[in-house]
């Protein structure tokens, strides 16, 4: 299941990678931070459409490993309350070479966070929460179809 | 027609409820949300709509008793 709401356990993500044809995997893993914003974190509440998300999640794999020519794509996404430093997501990428892998995964995590309807509501220390954080791209895009994947700080990853 | 809404939407409407009158596309039903509550609307303009089979644009024309699932913006971050 790409979304669930048990832990993630990454080792039997990690299993599936290893293949003759990947010099190179990558694993990204999202965990609950304990401060956002100044404010401290008590946990996460992550909420999904669960059949729109796997099927969009399954359509950004699919690019992907067609795009970078990957050995190997995967990505799963926790629903429900999650305590800080608990895993929230794990995308994992293979590829002959590293660049393709790294590219992909970075462009991978940034669909699903952009794009799949999985929504977080942070529930703060001092007892207040909101759902916050969220995607605001069109803000530089001006269209809420598109969004920024683009980084000049972070890397030449290509925009979309 | 059946609405379900999510995450920051639920401090406007009910996750689930049920529109009395059919609409025929997503303007006409944004105007049916913001009849049942205006203070959404910064929110549902940045909304995604979808049924079923999937995401829908604004040229999508609802059929009769279809459940429209309205998307807020993703997690991001």
């Amino acid at each position: 299941m790409a979304v669930k709401d048990a832990p993630i356990d990454m080792a039997e993500m990690l299993a599936g990678a290893h293949h003759p044809g990947a010099g190179a995997v990558v694993l990204f893993s999202g965990e609950v931070r304990g401060e956002n914003k100044g404010r401290a974190v008590a946990f996460l509440e992550y909420e999904a459409h669960v059949p729109l998300a796997t099927a969009m999640m399954g359509e950004i794999l699919s690019e992907a490993k067609q795009k970078w020519g990957l050995t190997f794509a995967v990505a799963q996404h926790r629903v429900g309350r999650l305590d800080v430093g608990d895993t929230a997501v794990v995308v994992i990428t293979a590829s002959a070479h590293r660049h393709e892998a790294y590219a992909a995964n970075r462009h991978i995590i940034d669909r699903i966070k952009h794009e799949a309807p999985i929504w977080k509501c942070e529930h703060f220390v001092d007892g207040s929460s909101e759902w916050g954080n969220n995607c605001n791209c069109h803000e530089v895009t001006g269209d809420y179809s598109k969004h920024v994947y683009s980084r000049p700080e972070a890397g030449s990853f290509p925009a979309q | 027609m059946k609405i379900h809404v999510y995450a920051g939407l639920k401090e406007y409407f009910l996750p689930e409820f049920e529109l009395a009158d059919e609409v025929g596309n997503i303007d006409q039903l944004k105007a049916c949300l913001l009849a049942i509550n205006e203070r959404a609307a910064m929110l549902l303009a940045a909304c995604r709509f979808a049924v079923e089979e999937g995401f829908i644009d604004n040229n999508y024309k609802f059929k009769s008793h279809e459940t429209v699932i309205v998307v807020p913006p993703s997690s991001g971050g």
